[in-house]
């Protein structure tokens, strides 16, 4: 068998006294949607800063097809194709809903500074390809309508959508997932799982995602993994993650009442 | 009122503007400005008085070939000073970039100063002339000024320049988006510091003489000042604040000493009444000045 798309080994993160995350692993494979799931306070997020580069790790290793990427530098790791969301939203706030994207664009394709002064036929073609998959893009997520604005005067669903744009214009093979339905009412909770099984059957997407809303995961994941007070207490398909007794007691609590 | 010297000082004025306005686009507050400023200039003074092989005449008259090879060779070495103290200085940020540029501009200061080839405290006098008048020196400014007006217009509509504004707006998410920061705030850098040099070099010969005072700490404050009034958010701010806060001054000379005054009221209720500066996006936008791409 290959080595997985990524793979997460071992790995920790201290902060001065606190461990947020003890030795945790677990491996995504190609074309998988992998889950991340766990109370407030778990370490899913600092998990996310360690892999995509923007919190070094304190230990452990992340390998990316079977290679160490442990502590590269975020933009090393986009351009190796991983690119993820932000759960309190990080746009270009100043920027247009287009600019956002043309700036997660630059490299699709690449074009030379000198290019780009001189407005050569190069660059020209270059930005109108740029354009395009932008525009492409802004219609597959139903942001075309808003292109020149902003992206700050935008309502929140239509942030969370844009972020989701942004990441996907680097052109990544695994797509990680920030809460991606933090905030949204049921009905746009539905339309976004629905959405992400699209996005990864069109960019042949990987996807690790981090959600709180428990049925969403279980309907979206092909597997899962939880996390509490910083270690992973059980991985594998939703429905065994479901009826595992460490999970009922540290997170879906116990009897009714799962969401 | 205006006259051609004072035209020309306050092109020269737009040109710094532009130069502090290049690392902002990034989301840099640099003031190093005046260091490279100073670099370019003593640069030129020193080349143009001890070497004669760029042809400086008997009676001060200076080719013009000559001070075209001492705007680039000012423009370089201020560029690679900047490759130089970029790389250390840009890892910090916000006020603590700021004061490590100043920093910059006090050791370039002292040095100007203090090495014994650069005249001391009376400097280097006696620059020679390309023009004959003050009138001459408009056309080189402006051209230097249009052709850094070009650049950053150019870059808007080109990767490094939306890089520039990313960065600006949140350095984490653009560096998760693939752009390598610190390469692109060392470009700003650079870039700030090439245009800084080669209008040292020119103001050089316009003034006739250069020394240490050149490049001071105040004039770190009056270039950003130029970026403020005017605005930095498009580079035709700094041009506007830069022209009119250079011109602003001499224009207030007949009221007397009561001019500065003025000229700090006006450095102080600028921002007040346009938190934005005076040229902003939406008043370019208004003025049906740049539309943008359409949907095709």
């Amino acid at each position: 068998m290959s080595a997985p798309l990524l793979e997460v080994r071992e790995l920790s993160r201290r902060f001065g006294g606190l461990l947020a995350l003890d030795r945790v692993s677990f491996a995504v494979q190609t074309g998988e949607i992998f889950g991340l799931i766990g109370p407030n306070g778990a370490g899913k997020t600092t998990l996310f800063n360690l892999i995509s580069g923007v919190t070094p790790p304190t230990g452990g290793a992340v390998l990316w097809r079977g290679a160490a990427i442990t502590g590269q530098a975020p933009h090393r790791l986009n351009r190796l194709g991983l690119a993820r969301t932000f759960q309190n939203l990080r746009l270009f706030d100043g920027l247009s809903v287009l600019d956002n994207l043309l700036v997660a664009l630059q490299r699709h394709p690449r074009s030379s500074a000198l290019a780009g002064l001189l407005g050569t036929a190069g660059h020209q073609r270059a930005e109108r390809q740029r354009l395009d998959t932008a525009w492409q893009l802004l219609e597959e997520l139903a942001l075309a309508a808003m292109a020149e604005r902003p992206a700050g005067t935008l309502a929140y669903g239509d942030r969370r959508r844009l972020e989701m744009a942004r990441a996907l214009a680097t052109r990544p093979q695994l797509l990680l997932l920030d809460e991606p339905a933090a905030g949204l009412n049921p009905a746009e909770k539905d339309q976004l799982c629905q959405l992400i099984g699209e996005l990864r059957q069109r960019h042949q997407l990987s996807v690790l995602i981090i959600e709180h809303h428990v049925p969403l995961l279980m309907r979206l994941c092909d597997r899962l993994a939880v996390l509490d007070f910083g270690v992973r207490i059980a991985l594998g398909k939703p429905d065994a993650v479901r009826r595992d007794p460490k999970v009922i007691e540290a997170y879906l609590g116990t009897g009714s009442g799962t969401s | 009122m205006i006259d051609n010297g004072l035209l020309v000082q306050m092109l020269l004025g737009a040109l710094l503007g532009l130069s502090v306005y290049l690392p902002l686009a990034a989301g840099q507050l640099s003031l190093a400005t005046p260091a490279f400023y100073a670099v370019g200039g003593t640069l030129a003074a020193l080349l143009s008085t001890r070497w004669s092989a760029l042809g400086a005449t008997a009676t001060g008259g200076f080719p013009l070939p000559s001070l075209l090879l001492e705007l680039a060779l000012g423009g370089l070495l201020a560029g690679l000073l900047a490759l130089l103290v970029g790389r250390l200085v840009l890892r910090l940020q916000g006020i603590y970039l700021a004061i490590a540029t100043i920093a910059l501009v006090e050791i370039v200061r002292v040095a100007i100063l203090n090495l014994p080839f650069t005249g001391g405290a009376v400097g280097i006098f006696a620059i020679p002339q390309p023009f004959a008048s003050a009138a001459g020196y408009l056309l080189p400014a402006l051209a230097l000024l249009a052709l850094a007006g070009w650049l950053c217009q150019r870059l808007d509509a080109m990767p490094l320049g939306r890089a520039m504004a990313a960065i600006r707006d949140d350095e984490l998410a653009a560096s998760c988006m693939g752009i390598d920061t610190t390469r692109v705030k060392l470009t700003a850098f650079v870039l700030s510091a090439v245009l800084a040099g080669s209008t040292g070099a020119l103001a050089a010969h316009f003034l006739n003489t250069w020394n240490a005072r050149q490049g001071t700490f105040d004039a770190s404050i009056t270039t950003l000042a130029f970026v403020i009034l005017g605005g930095s958010r498009t580079w035709l701010g700094p041009v506007v604040g830069g022209l009119l806060l250079t011109a602003l001054p001499e224009l207030l000379r007949p009221v007397g000493d009561v001019r500065l005054v003025l000229f700090g009221l006006v450095i102080l209720l600028g921002p007040v009444v346009a938190p934005q500066g005076l040229i902003t996006p939406g008043l370019l936008e208004r003025l049906g000045g740049r539309g943008k791409e359409a949907k095709p």
